[in-house]
């Protein structure tokens, strides 16, 4: 059975603490019980977890949705924003989870990536010197969102094309954004022919699109 | 002892002359039972503080219950390995029957066959060793993740739900399953071609498409299987034409003089043996005309109306055979993911015709769209030909098909999976649907059709197959 695996990449800085790490928690949970009924994501997504503050941490290693359970995520009251470190085990994962396809197994979906911050990486340099390496694996999509008048859009178009920007991290508008993205994994898995991406749909209109 | 240390708290000094007072005093029986009472208390107090950390420390710690399925009969031990739930002498659960779930005691499990589905909060009541007997139990909430029986989930909607003529004319509509049986020269062939799940669960478009045709006049037979690609918006028009095109091109081009010096080179071979060059010569020549005319007029058909030709983005493949004295000779060629299987007479051999484009990535395929597959230095591989005394199957099929029962490449050059998937054909299934490879079956399209509803996990693509037999 062909996978998609779905990757998820949560700031947790500090200045995450409080009510917008309450309202995330809120919205990716909703977004999670969308998925769980869908017939098609719950017989091929399978999601990971990475949050990036001061630490990186794999808070859900790459799990089918039928066994997936949704951690409470929580954060520091301060800290910087580990972005670049994120990255890099993001590649590390991405390269060891991932099932090529070959004349004995089933190849996965190609993978896509969802990056939620609200501030700009801390760790500049190695995460300018990521991307390459990001851009190397193949993803179906990489999608940043950018929350809040703090989160660089400018450094997360060097990853991606496509970054999204929410003026606020409120609840309302968190939801939406991951229905968005429910709506965009729903894309993922699709015959495509080699070499091409994957289309996201159109955005609700919280969410602005960075050209 | 206790009495002497309450004095020093409180800063009383016995002084030396008041001291046999002091052991009177502490011998006084009020005082002995005062004290002892006291102990006992200070006792029952840190019991009781110990007991509020245990039930705290249960309370605190993360109980997870792996996420059951409705339908599917679900029994999971609770890890009460840990050390904070060693700490339990009773449990009970308040409300798992409704969802069809019960707890129990001894084994310390959770089972039965869930009904609903949802992310509940289910009430565990627990005590702690030590706990009086009588006393409320704690509880603890704990989330019970149930999820939809997948196949309940898909919706089939059709494509052509409360649409007109128009419509479906502008939107280049085609029917959601079709199937045929028909008489193909000396052999039959039937063919079923329905939307996967993926597809009826959001009112889209059958991608797959198939034509086949017999040429009376020259006894050559066609048979064209095309998968249109999910993620091209046009694709559904894309197969439909690739296919159309093979077949006219065929009753346009198989003209007498080119056939004749074929059919004397097939007999030269067959007789003969040895030199195959001119019958690769001819494969070459006719079917890669054949396929560059498909892409001709998908490309064409794609300029008329201003898309590009990757939205009508399809695979191909396409089979052309003929009964001689002397046996049948089968061609082929195919772009994409499709296979083209060849079973001998007493299914003892398989031949698969074609090779596949797989992809690193699931999805990722070649069609008859891409241009740089004409100019590929692989182009000439993708034909295939054979000559064979009699066969009992020739199989033309889609990746839904394929992928559901053959999984990988490697188990479409194994004789055994070819095996299996004929029993399977003929009612070796779960659903016991069975197609009876009977000419004289009028039922069999339909049998076909109802056999290619088999369930697949995670495979839901459009499904096609068409069988020479």
């Amino acid at each position: 059975m062909r996978r998609l695996p779905v990757y998820f990449l949560i700031d947790t800085s500090g200045s995450m603490y409080g009510e917008p790490i309450q309202a995330l928690n809120n919205a990716l949970s909703g977004m999670v019980n969308t998925l769980r009924a869908d017939a098609q994501a719950l017989d091929s997504l399978w999601i990971s977890m990475i949050t990036f503050d001061r630490e990186v941490k794999e808070i859900v290693p790459l799990t089918e949705l039928p066994s997936f359970q949704l951690p409470e995520i929580t954060c520091p009251q301060s800290g910087p924003t580990h972005t670049g470190h994120a990255l890099e085990m993001l590649y590390e994962k991405v390269k060891l989870d991932i099932i090529r396809g070959s004349s004995t197994q089933k190849g996965d979906w190609k993978p896509l990536m969802f990056l939620f911050t609200d501030g700009k990486p801390s760790d500049l340099q190695l995460y300018r010197e990521m991307l390459p390496k990001i851009k190397s694996l193949n993803f179906g999509a990489i999608v940043c969102c950018a929350a809040g008048h703090l989160a660089n859009d400018s450094l997360l178009k060097e990853l991606t094309p496509d970054v999204v920007h929410l003026d606020t991290a409120d609840s309302a508008t968190l939801k939406q954004f991951f229905k968005w993205v429910s709506e965009t994994i729903e894309q993922g898995n699709k015959s495509q022919g080699t070499g091409e991406s994957v289309t996201l749909p159109p955005p609700p209109s919280e969410i602005t699109l960075i050209i | 002892m206790y009495i002497e240390n309450l004095f020093k708290r409180f800063n009383v000094r016995v002084p030396a002359n008041r001291q046999k007072l002091f052991e009177q005093f502490m011998h006084e029986e009020f005082n002995v039972e005062a004290v002892k009472l006291i102990m006992e208390k200070h006792k029952i107090i840190m019991e009781n503080w110990e007991l509020k950390v245990r039930i705290e420390d249960i309370l605190a710690k993360q109980l997870i219950i792996p996420n059951a399925t409705v339908a599917k009969p679900y029994q999971e031990a609770l890890d009460f390995n840990q050390p904070e739930f060693m700490e339990i002498s009773f449990i009970a659960f308040d409300n798992l029957d409704q969802y069809g779930l019960n707890f129990n005691p001894d084994l310390k499990l959770i089972e039965g066959i869930p009904n609903q589905s949802g992310d509940f909060k289910v009430k565990m009541k627990f005590k702690v060793f030590g706990e009086d007997e009588n006393s409320e139990p704690n509880t603890k909430m704990i989330s019970l993740v149930i999820n939809a029986d997948p196949k309940s989930l898909w919706k089939n909607i059709a494509s052509d739900d409360q649409k007109d003529k128009t419509w479906k004319e502008q939107h280049y509509w085609k029917p959601d399953q079709v199937e045929d049986f028909q008489k193909l020269g000396s052999k039959h062939i039937v063919v079923s071609s329905k939307r996967g799940r993926s597809h009826a669960n959001v009112g889209a478009f059958r991608e797959d498409d198939y034509a086949f045709k017999h040429f009376e006049a020259n006894g050559w037979s066609v048979v064209c299987v095309a998968d249109g690609a999910g993620s091209a918006k046009l694709a559904r028009q894309g197969s439909k034409i690739a296919c159309k095109a093979v077949v006219d091109y065929f009753e346009q081009n198989l003209t007498d003089d080119n056939l004749r010096q074929f059919d004397e080179i097939l007999l030269h071979h067959h007789q003969e043996g040895g030199d195959s060059q001119p019958i690769s010569h001819f494969v070459y020549n006719n079917l890669s005309k054949a396929a560059l005319y498909a892409h001709q007029q998908i490309e064409g058909f794609a300029a008329e109306i201003n898309h590009p030709i990757k939205d009508f983005h399809s695979t191909l493949i396409f089979a052309l055979l003929k009964k001689f004295d002397f046996g049948y000779a089968i061609l082929t060629f195919g772009v994409g993911d499709c296979p083209i299987g060849l079973l001998n007479k007493d299914l003892t051999e398989i031949k698969l015709m074609n090779w596949l484009d797989v992809g690193e990535f699931g999805g990722g395929t070649r069609f008859i769209t891409m241009p740089e597959i004409f100019s590929s230095e692989k182009f000439p591989t993708r034909f295939g030909f054979t000559l064979t005394n009699d066969f009992s199957y020739l199989m033309l099929m889609t990746d839904g098909i394929y992928d559901a029962k053959f999984v990988v490449e490697a188990n479409l050059e194994k004789l055994e999976n070819w095996k299996t998937f004929v029993d399977d054909l003929k009612g070796n299934n779960e659903d016991r649907a069975a197609v009876s490879f009977d000419v004289s079956n009028q039922e069999i399209a339909h049998q076909l059709s109802a056999w290619m509803d088999f369930w697949s996990p995670g495979n839901h693509d459009d499904r096609t197959l068409a069988i020479i037999f």
